[in-house]
């Protein structure tokens, strides 16, 4: 029989498969700390080639600069690659020392299963009080702090294009009322009240149910509906939703709103064919990148008008962003663990947080604006930020899975295929059957 | 004898490799949704095993139902809208009834090399609220209101859809159908024509009965394709407005992949292969009695 393999081959073999395994080698055997340096790997939702994160990129280069003897070995991706990756890594239990984790719900899969370092223990009284206090919600059922949120996602911002208020002769809206009265006005000199792009379904739940619901309810009624005590059949939840449908009803929305991607909403705005915007606070960086200035000068930062029998007024909603989490076994390597505080007290504190705000970020933590040159949408993003009183995101707050019931029920609402009251229901038997706020993980 | 088992030793040796990629790729995933499918997880884990549950959930919800009806929309406009069409195409093409056809042949096809999604977003560039045709109509007719309504529409939201459907896949089976034609001696359609026969007749009694196999192939292609439709669904709409263009893999998708909820997603997956084969099976045993007949 031939042999297979003839006898002087044996090192050639052995030295493929060495070059094969090689790179695996190097980079397992490349985690290991020598020479007084300490290497944390990382998994963060960034992608440091794209010029959104030129602030990420400032803060860590001043970070590498201040602390040599730090270094990260980082991995990174976006979008649902990132989560998919991150529920393997997870479901593995390989979770690396520093990573992306949220304060809402979105990675409640290591938030809510015990992988994440409760950080309140390591966290100096001085610095959390240098937060905005509406970074501090509580992320766990005991009140823990997973993440410091890096900025505050602010997700209600009324914008108004004041050039064209002032050639109809309009004011801000105070009331409800009063932006309904202005739609006869605004449409009869061409132009569309209210631009909002809902053709993914959550933008209507994040950017206007959510601080109609805040309003109308507050945030202890919302704690409440959490927990079971008050049903999203209440009359904060179901008002909110008609509002909404009498918005639709009454023309308040630009044409096709559920037809409308996010983009195409906010380039009606900007080519001055609406009179409102309603977006993210964030949609102030592209506005600064994308309009002239005289445009920028004649763009209002307000809230949605006052609305009868509210309980809370002028709030918006908001959530705190993702920040960076640690790996709940990290105290197990005390030098490992100060590095990664070192980091996130260096990233989030005030070093990080002027860094980021030079780059367009609005930190969380707070800032005298004054000692900055800011653009002006920025400075108006700040300011709004810390003179509006912020109530919750309903998809933060609630199961993502509940949204699935409920985003396509508003739609169907606003077509007239279900009423306010139908949506509620629909939503309110789903929560109590499913959602962990009720019925736990 | 010692040559018969060695010869079936080099058999199974020879098959091994095959039925182990076959077991491992195919039989495994399949196995093990089945298995999946009675459980139910949350946040990545494994909460436990819930029998038929998530079938009889999947069964009784209506996002389901229209994800299932939108999916045999779909099926239909393949099978009885792709298939004729291309037969017909392919029939001009090849008896030259129509001048240029090297031209036709290109443009027809066209659409097949182009990417799903950069149709999908073509589609919506035109249609949507801000879109070109959505602005010329605004202007001719002076009416800023106006936005394509059908999209919004919960029974006609599909139909949209099963028009790009339509143009885009219709030239592969052109292609198909063209080059069996190409296969037909050329004596057999003289002979059909000094018999008397007109184009009519030779597509349906000489043309299509020699298509016979490549018929039934396209037709399963067409089945187990609709019921796997995902990509341009999913840029063009993402199953929406509502979910009224919603179809079986983007429900699976959501549920998997979104939720989280592993258990759901396999049940549904387990569901969608026991529909297409039993579709593929219908379409043997309907191949089967027709191909009796012309025998």
């Amino acid at each position: 029989m031939k042999r297979l393999v003839r006898p002087g081959s044996f090192p050639v073999v052995f030295l493929a498969c060495f070059l094969l395994l090689a790179p695996s080698l190097l980079q397992a055997g490349g985690q290991k700390e020598d020479d007084g340096r300490v290497v944390l790997t990382t998994y963060l939702q960034k992608d440091p080639a794209n010029p959104q994160f030129e602030g990420h990129n400032a803060v860590m280069e001043a970070f590498a600069e201040a602390h040599p003897h730090i270094t990260f070995r980082h991995e990174y991706a976006t979008g649902e690659a990132f989560h998919q990756k991150f529920q393997a890594m997870a479901a593995s239990g390989r979770l690396p020392d520093l990573f992306t984790t949220y304060v809402g719900k979105r990675t409640a899969y290591i938030t809510e299963t015990g992988r994440v370092l409760d950080l309140r223990p390591y966290l100096e009284q001085e610095f959390l009080d240098g937060f905005t206090p509406a970074a501090w919600e509580p992320q766990g059922p005991e009140g823990e702090i997973y993440t410091v949120p890096p900025s505050m996602a602010v997700c209600h911002v009324m914008y108004a294009n004041t050039a064209i208020m002032d050639e109809l002769g309009l004011t801000f809206p105070e009331t409800y009322q009063e932006l309904l009265d202005q739609v006869e006005t605004i449409r009869r000199a061409g132009y569309y009240p209210i631009s909002l792009g809902n053709r993914d379904q959550w933008p209507m739940n994040s950017w206007l149910l959510s601080v109609l619901v805040d309003r109308l309810g507050g945030q202890e009624w919302f704690h409440d509906a959490m927990s079971g005590q008050a049903a999203f059949t209440d009359r904060p939840f179901v008002r909110s939703l008609e509002i909404i449908q009498e918005m639709v009803a009454k023309n308040v929305f630009s044409p096709g709103v559920n037809q409308m991607s996010n983009p195409e909403a906010n380039q009606e705005f900007y080519q001055g064919r609406s009179v409102y915007l309603i977006d993210a606070g964030w949609r102030t960086s592209a506005m600064t990148n994308i309009l002239d200035i005289p445009q920028q000068e004649a763009i209002y930062l307000g809230t949605f008008p006052r609305v009868d029998g509210s309980v809370r007024h002028g709030s918006s909603a908001a959530v705190p962003s993702e920040g960076f989490g640690l790996n709940v076994n990290l105290p197990q390597d005390p030098r490992k663990l100060e590095a990664a505080l070192e980091f996130i007290r260096f990233y989030k504190g005030p070093q990080g947080a002027a860094i980021r705000l030079q780059h367009g970020e609005v930190p969380s933590y707070t800032l005298d604006y004054d000692d900055f040159d800011l653009p002006l949408l920025q400075r108006a993003y700040a300011e709004f930020q810390v003179n509006t009183p912020m109530g919750y995101v309903i998809d933060a707050k609630m199961d993502g899975e509940g949204m699935g019931i409920l985003n396509p029920a508003i739609q169907a609402m606003m077509f007239g295929d279900l009423s306010p009251l139908q949506v509620a229901r629909s939503y309110e038997e789903w929560v109590a059957a499913n959602d962990s706020s009720r019925v736990g993980n | 004898m010692v040559e018969t088992r060695d010869k079936r030793v080099s058999y199974y040796l020879l098959l091994l490799p095959a039925l182990v990629i076959y077991l491992s790729v195919i039989i495994f995933p399949i196995g093990l949704s089945g298995v999946l499918s009675f459980t139910r997880w949350r946040n990545f884990v494994l909460t436990g095993f819930v029998g038929f549950d998530n079938y009889l959930v999947i069964l009784r919800d209506p996002e389901f139902h229209r994800a299932l009806w939108n999916n045999v929309q779909i099926m239909l406009t393949s099978v009885f809208g792709q298939i004729p069409l291309g037969v017909l195409l392919a029939y001009l093409l090849f008896r030259k009834l129509v001048r240029g056809t090297r031209f036709f042949e290109m443009v027809i096809f066209l659409p097949i090399t182009i990417s799903a999604v950069v149709v999908a977003l073509l589609w919506n560039r035109i249609f949507s609220p801000v879109g070109l045709y959505t602005n010329m109509v605004r202007v001719l007719t002076g009416n800023p209101d106006y936005v394509v309504r059908i999209f919004e529409n919960q029974d006609w939201a599909m139909v949209p859809i099963l028009v790009v459907l339509l143009w885009m896949h219709t030239s592969l089976y052109m292609v198909m159908f063209l080059a069996n034609m190409q296969r037909i001696p050329s004596s057999t359609i003289e002979a059909a024509k000094l018999d008397g026969a007109g184009e009519f007749t030779i597509l349906t009694r000489v043309v299509v009965p020699s298509l016979a196999n490549v018929l039934f192939i396209s037709s399963i292609f067409a089945i187990s394709g609709s019921f796997k439709s995902f990509d341009l669904v999913f840029a063009m709409t993402g199953g929406g407005p509502v979910n009224y263009t919603s179809v079986m893999s983007i429900y699976l998708y959501r549920h998997t992949f979104t939720f989280n909820n592993f258990g759901y997603g396999s049940a549904v997956s387990v569901i969608m292969v026991v529909i297409s084969v039993g579709l593929i099976t219908l379409t043997r045993w309907i191949y089967g009695r027709v191909q009796k007949k012309y025998d």
